[in-house]
């Protein structure tokens, strides 16, 4: 387990956020982790599963950082599917 | 001995050149310090400005000027007139205050430095005088608001502000150490004088005095008057220095060094002055929008000296500038706002129902792209959540300009690059293009996000970035009308 900073922002809002996650976390998590600095503060929240999207590419959502491929501060968007 | 008349002796004086030989030219104007382009001695003979100004004459006019100004302050500091400002006109005049009187400061060195290596008599002559304005510039506007500290302290960020490490300072520190503090003396002329006074500041103080005038803020609108007045003789500086580039053949060189710093000026512009124009200065007291303004003034300046001198429209304009017209200081002001407690300035939301109308009516869109967010906001407030309007992590920010990496758009990245191994964020092409035409200039330059990665800022937390940032309790930012705002705000699906 080991801290991992990423870029990140929430579809629906405004500014790109620094998100410590851990390399652990699976991408539901990561979701969740991004959506709390967004979804309910500036972008409405809804009852609708978020994804998460890197490189152009929708990743599942049992996949962890570690076996992503993402890099440290790589760019991430999250979104309601 | 009989006084000579002005006319007898003026160019003497002003325009005294001699070629050197007990020294070599490259000793006395040293390329770091001078730069010439290739142009060298009696090429630059015939620089000429059109304010005729003698030493005796500078004194008796800024003299005069200053009796002006500090005896209107000394008048109204017996009143109550500051006391029944509007919170969001005070919110942008300390928003000023920190980010203007220092580098004033930083501008006398610039000024200074063309004083003395500026490669004509006359241009030195000129800059001798605007070392001395810029001097008077910085004591004015931190004397003013010096005597507003019993009032409110965060008017000790006239001063303390450019001392600090606060995100908004270092986005204003690197444009300013980059325009005029770390410059030689022809890009000063062609990036302090010709860009950025001449096509900002010397237009953006017009308005601002006017602006002052309209909310009944008198002693800040003589002080920007009696400013405007020194932007408008020394930013002359620019145009004689930018002809000789050209007629020498320098032109490409010229345009690179407009077209980046007009961008890095817009940036900041956006920031302090699109917020203040659009949310802080109140609405009935509005005279224009920002994107109005920029488009009726800027826009047309630049778009005359272009034309008059031969200068192309630089390259971005129409691609990246005028779209970013529609919404850039909309998204800056939100993120000032919702990260109000790092910034030494009481934010006003301005997203009152009456103020959304004039927004939706100036930006065509704005309730959609921004209004929305302002309607999770506002239910916040409402509920009384105000801990979901406040903010727990930092944005990135751009490698070139500093500020948060924003968009309007979904889905739109932020460019990513690698330069030496050092990954590198930055907000648009623009800013990319300008950081990567001298790498060598800005790589050593940490972002306010690199210096949190690297350890710098501890403990690391939002708490521990406001103290590395220099933010105490007394003056950390919040809302301007105690949030008063949201019982006249309205949803927009309404």
């Amino acid at each position: 387990m080991a801290l991992f900073p990423l870029q990140a922002n929430f579809r629906g809002d405004f500014v790109v956020l620094l998100i410590p996650v851990d390399d652990s976390d699976d991408m539901s998590i990561v979701a969740d982790k991004v959506a709390q600095h967004a979804v309910g503060l500036r972008v409405a929240e809804k009852s609708a599963p978020k994804c998460v999207y890197h490189n152009g590419r929708e990743l599942p959502s049992s996949m962890t950082v570690a076996q992503s491929g993402i890099q440290p501060m790589d760019w991430i968007e999250v979104a309601y599917v | 001995m009989p006084k000579l008349q002005r006319r007898d002796y003026y160019d003497t004086a002003r325009d005294m050149n001699w070629a050197f030989s007990y020294v070599s030219e490259d000793e006395v104007f040293p390329e770091e310090l001078s730069k010439s382009f290739g142009i060298h001695g009696e090429q630059w003979w015939g620089w000429d400005e059109p304010y005729k100004l003698t030493y005796r004459e500078y004194v008796h006019n800024q003299a005069g000027k200053d009796d002006g100004i500090y005896s209107i302050r000394s008048t109204i500091a017996r009143s109550n007139l500051y006391d029944n400002l509007d919170a969001g006109w005070k919110s942008a005049i300390k928003a000023h205050y920190g980010a203007i009187p220092v580098p004033e400061y930083f501008a006398s060195i610039g000024e200074a430095r063309m004083a003395r290596f500026g490669r004509a008599a006359a241009w030195r002559n000129m800059a001798t005088f605007g070392t001395l304005d810029e001097c008077r510039h910085g004591q004015a506007q931190i004397y003013f608001p010096y005597c507003l500290l019993g009032k409110d302290p965060q008017f000790d960020w006239a001063h303390k502000a450019m001392h600090t490490n606060e995100w908004g300072v270092i986005a204003a520190r690197s444009l300013f150490d980059d325009m005029f503090t770390a410059n030689d003396a022809m890009s000063t002329a062609i990036q302090l004088t010709f860009t950025f006074e001449t096509g900002f500041t010397n237009l953006q103080f017009l308005g601002m005095a006017s602006d002052a005038l309209h909310v009944g803020d008198i002693e800040f609108g003589a002080l920007i008057s009696s400013i405007q007045t020194d932007e408008a003789r020394h930013s002359q500086q620019g145009e004689p220095t930018l002809k000789i580039m050209i007629n020498n053949g320098r032109k490409a060189e010229a345009q690179k060094m407009v077209d980046q710093m007009f961008w890095r000026s817009w940036k900041l512009f956006a920031l302090l002055t699109g917020i203040s124009m659009d949310y802080y200065t109140p609405l009935e007291s509005r005279t224009m929008s920002f994107k109005e303004f920029m488009q009726d003034w800027i826009c047309r300046q630049f778009m005359d000296q272009f034309k008059d001198l031969g200068m192309n429209v630089p390259w971005y304009w129409e691609e990246h500038f005028l779209p970013e017209l529609d919404w850039v200081h909309h998204a800056y002001h939100m993120g000032v706002w919702f990260w109000r407690p790092t910034v030494w300035w009481n934010p006003d939301a301005g997203v009152s129902a009456a103020e959304r109308d004039w927004l939706e009516q100036k930006y065509p869109g704005w309730n959609d792209r921004f209004g929305k967010k302002w309607d999770v906001i506002g239910d916040n407030v409402r509920t009384g959540q105000i801990e979901k309007t406040y903010p727990a992590t930092l944005p990135i920010v751009c490698n070139c300009c500093h500020i948060p990496i924003c968009s309007p758009s979904i889905g739109k990245a932020p460019r990513i690059t690698t330069h030496n191994g050092r990954k590198l964020n930055f907000c648009c092409e623009v800013c990319e293009w300008v950081w990567k035409s001298q790498p060598e200039r800005y790589d050593t330059h940490l972002s306010i996000v690199d210096r949190f990665l690297a350890g710098h800022i501890q403990p690391p937390t939002l708490e521990g970035a406001l103290q590395y940032m220099g933010i105490t309790p007394d003056v950390a930012g919040n809302d301007a009308q105690d949030y008063a705002w949201h019982g006249a705000s309205r949803l927009a699906a309404e």
